[in-house]
């Protein structure tokens, strides 16, 4: 059973299709007339459109799974696929979760154990505190730690409770700031310090482990290219002008997290990468959005691979095995309205024109007529381009989106298509504060032309 | 203008064809009212040995739309149904045929009414005699082989399929026999991908139901009550039956799900128009149950 909706919904439809796995969609009233609900071999309405009733209302989809006497459940991205309850519930109905083991998942999922547990195992996290109690105590932690920093409330989001520390002579006043901003805010005044890397890369391992203790990685992606509030734009692999030994370290650090934890599936750990330094962040213990970079230069189905892996099969290849054979970007196509901050934009789809020729993949659950429900996230399709280089990738890129047509609602077309003409991007040399900010630069200009 | 009275054939191969079928029933409330409906039955294909055999059930829709207009939206929902039921965009799941429009007798390209397969096809006329007595001469006028390709559904039900490890046909059999027993059932079909397992309790020859006359209600409104969630929707004991005077709070059936029964209550008296899910079908969200006609 695919316990998800939109391309992922699809994407995973198609790989069970090619294994001779048959089918069973989940949908809510708000996607009866989905794609992902076409295709599947048997769909199933699991509730009202909201997610909360519908795509996260577990009593209902497994019993769906039992009804439909499925065998697994894949549960994409987002949604459930990191809810270590729901994995433990499958298990306890009979019912395969195409993951990780839930104890797993519940111990990698938490970002305070996840980091704990990998400095056991060797990997730097970013260098940072315990939990502070006096200024005194802030004083000599950062000392420890060494400037700039970062003052974080434990419960914290949303920016709330943090404060940039400069030298020593501005923490006195950030510590109190912070504590009171926590409290207010959280009721809970809770801090501790965390060295600030400025300007710093995201970049992500993918990794593979089977039942048997094998595990694999398969390369690297570069997520810096993103939106303010940290959502992705566009993705590549391998991650161009890394520090010399950067990229073996983060591979090397993969693996061992990912050995440590005995993790099984698939399975990505993200890093920030400030030169030569990697500091692991968190592992997203699902299949990802941006998976079909990888998929494209190591000539891999990663879903074939994890629903492989969740029925007993062992990896069947070594990690020399595993070649990049070239270089591949992805594009996230959303709904969004670029004038008023990105907000998601609910509507029906006119004209639909998708790219197509060599090297170009596109993923979507989108079709002229469908009318995309304000519910659920904003992501309309994934456009691939691949090439022996990165520059044939970005041409490709750039033919493909110009090829692409959406009416009916605004997109992120021309924002991918600005963004890949940057000198930083074409150049390969930027970070998470590249496009924040051009777009705080360059605001009007972008919205007027996305509009066009 | 004013309602008219037509019979509506509905058959499926495809796909779950149980939940395709009780899908276009449900569906055919958009057209009009479904003032009665038949059993389902499995039928032979007809003319061909090499397909599925058929579920079929003929409905009584009570519709302001004129024939032609009928005929379109039967087309258009056939085609909505053939793809929402999860299947490709090429083979039809759900056959839907306009039998009978009122008194009307018309041969125009592509609308022939009374439909010309109706007095020779076994799958159109046992369901019809069903629910209308002036076709009874006509059915019992097919031969005893035609007759035998019909066999009425009703009683079947579904259960999960023994235990995978149970992989001697004779052990499965047996388990499946003893769930008939238990269940005072007739005939159990499973199945599971091309596997199918028929066990029928007795040697009685199927034959046609009784009719069971029941006039139509004279209702104002007809409400649907829906499943609130996924599981094996099963009637409650007395069992109710199309035509019922029910009460306000009267428990018509009950949903199970991971081991929870969820019962379904009338919600407001009425009298049960039509049973929407068929008893031991797994059932989903929104979908349809009972028809129920209000305040009559």
């Amino acid at each position: 059973m695919i316990a998800n909706r939109g391309e992922i919904a699809l994407r995973i439809n198609r790989a069970c299709q090619e294994l001779g796995v048959r089918t069973v969609a989940i949908f809510s009233e708000a996607d009866r007339d989905s794609l992902h609900v076409r295709q599947a071999d048997e769909a199933f309405c699991v509730g009202p459109g909201p997610a909360g009733r519908s795509y996260l209302n577990i009593p209902n989809i497994i019993s769906t799974a039992l009804v439909t006497q499925c065998d697994a459940i894949h549960p994409g991205y987002g949604f459930l696929a990191e809810n270590a309850r729901f994995a433990e519930i499958c298990t306890d109905h009979g019912l395969t979760f195409i993951g990780p083991k839930p104890s797993v998942i519940a111990l990698m999922g938490d970002k305070a154990s996840a980091k704990r547990v990998v400095r056991e195992a060797g990997v730097p996290t970013t260098p940072g505190s315990d939990v502070l109690s006096s200024v005194e105590e802030a004083s000599a932690a950062a000392n420890a730690i060494g400037f700039p920093l970062l003052l974080k409330a434990t419960a914290g989001g949303g920016g709330r409770g943090m404060r940039v520390v400069n030298e020593a002579g501005e923490l006195a006043r950030a510590y109190a700031g912070a504590t009171a901003e926590a409290e207010a805010s959280f009721k809970d005044g809770r801090v501790y310090l965390e060295r600030l890397i400025r300007r710093p890369r995201h970049v992500e391992v993918q990794v593979l482990g089977d039942e048997f203790a094998n595990v694999v990685h398969l390369g690297e992606r570069d997520c810096s290219v993103q939106k303010p509030a940290h959502q992705k734009l566009i993705e590549e692999t391998p991650a161009p002008h890394l520090a010399a030994g950067a990229r073996a370290t983060l591979h090397e650090m993969a693996l061992r997290a990912s050995r440590y934890v005995g993790y099984t599936n698939a399975g990505t750990l993200e890093f920030l990468v400030d030169g030569e330094d990697v500091y692991f962040m968190e592992m997203n213990t699902r299949i990802q959005v941006e998976h079909p970079v990888t998929e494209m230069v190591y000539n891999i189905d990663l879903v074939k691979e994890q629903i492989r892996i969740a029925s007993g099969e062992p990896l069947g290849y070594v990690q020399s095995d595993l070649v990049s054979r070239g270089h591949a970007i992805e594009c996230r196509i959303n709904a969004e309205d670029p004038r008023n901050n990105f907000a998601p934009a609910a509507g029906t789809v006119s004209k639909l024109v998708f790219p197509g020729g060599p090297g170009i993949r596109v993923d979507t659950h989108l079709y002229a007529g469908a009318t995309i429900p304000p519910f659920y996230d904003s992501m309309i399709a994934k456009i691939v381009a691949f090439g022996q280089t990165r520059e044939v990738a970005i041409a490709r890129m750039e033919r493909a989106l110009r090829e692409t047509m959406v009416e009916g609602v605004s997109t992120t077309i021309d924002l991918c298509l600005e963004t890949l003409a940057a000198p930083e991007f074409r150049a390969g040399r930027y970070d998470i504060e590249f496009l924040p900010g051009r777009l705080a630069r360059n605001g009007q200009t972008t919205a007027q032309r996305a509009v066009r | 203008m004013s309602a008219e009275r037509a019979y509506v054939g509905i058959g499926s191969n495809l796909g779950n064809r149980i939940v395709n079928v009780e899908r276009a029933l449900g569906a055919l409330e958009r057209l009009g009212r479904v003032v009665r409906r038949s059993s389902l039955y499995f039928t032979r294909p007809w003319g061909r040995y090499d397909q599925p055999w058929f579920y079929n059930a003929v409905a009584l829709l009570e519709t302001e739309l004129p024939p032609r207009a009928l005929l379109d939206a039967l087309k258009a929902l056939e085609q909505e149904l053939g793809r929402g039921a999860g299947e490709r965009w090429g083979p039809r799941t759900i056959d839907l045929d306009l039998l009978l429009y009122g008194d009307v007798e018309t041969d125009e390209p592509g609308l022939r009414l009374p439909h010309p397969r109706l007095s020779e096809r076994a799958f159109v006329l046992v369901p019809l005699a069903e629910i209308d007595d002036r076709f009874a001469r006509l059915r019992d006028a097919l031969d005893a082989e035609e007759l035998a390709g019909v066999v009425r559904a009703e009683r079947e039900t579904a259960m999960a399929m023994p235990n995978e490890s149970l992989l001697d046909a004779t052990e499965r059999v047996r388990s499946i026999a003893r769930f008939l027993r238990e269940n005072e059932l007739t005939r159990v079909r499973v199945q599971r991908g091309d596997d199918e397992i028929v066990v029928a309790a007795g040697t009685r020859p199927a034959s046609p139901a009784p009719v069971q006359p029941a006039a139509a209600p004279q209702t104002s409104r007809v409400d649907a009550i829906k499943a609130d969630l996924v599981g094996v929707f099963r009637l409650s004991r007395p069992e109710p039956a199309e035509g019922d005077a029910i009460d306000a709070d009267r428990e018509l059936g009950y949903i199970e799900a991971l081991g929870i029964r969820t019962p379904i209550h009338a919600t407001g008296a009425g009298r049960i128009v039509s049973i929407e899910a068929g008893d031991g079908s797994a059932v989903e969200y929104g979908q349809p149950l009972f028809l129920v006609a209000r305040g009559s």
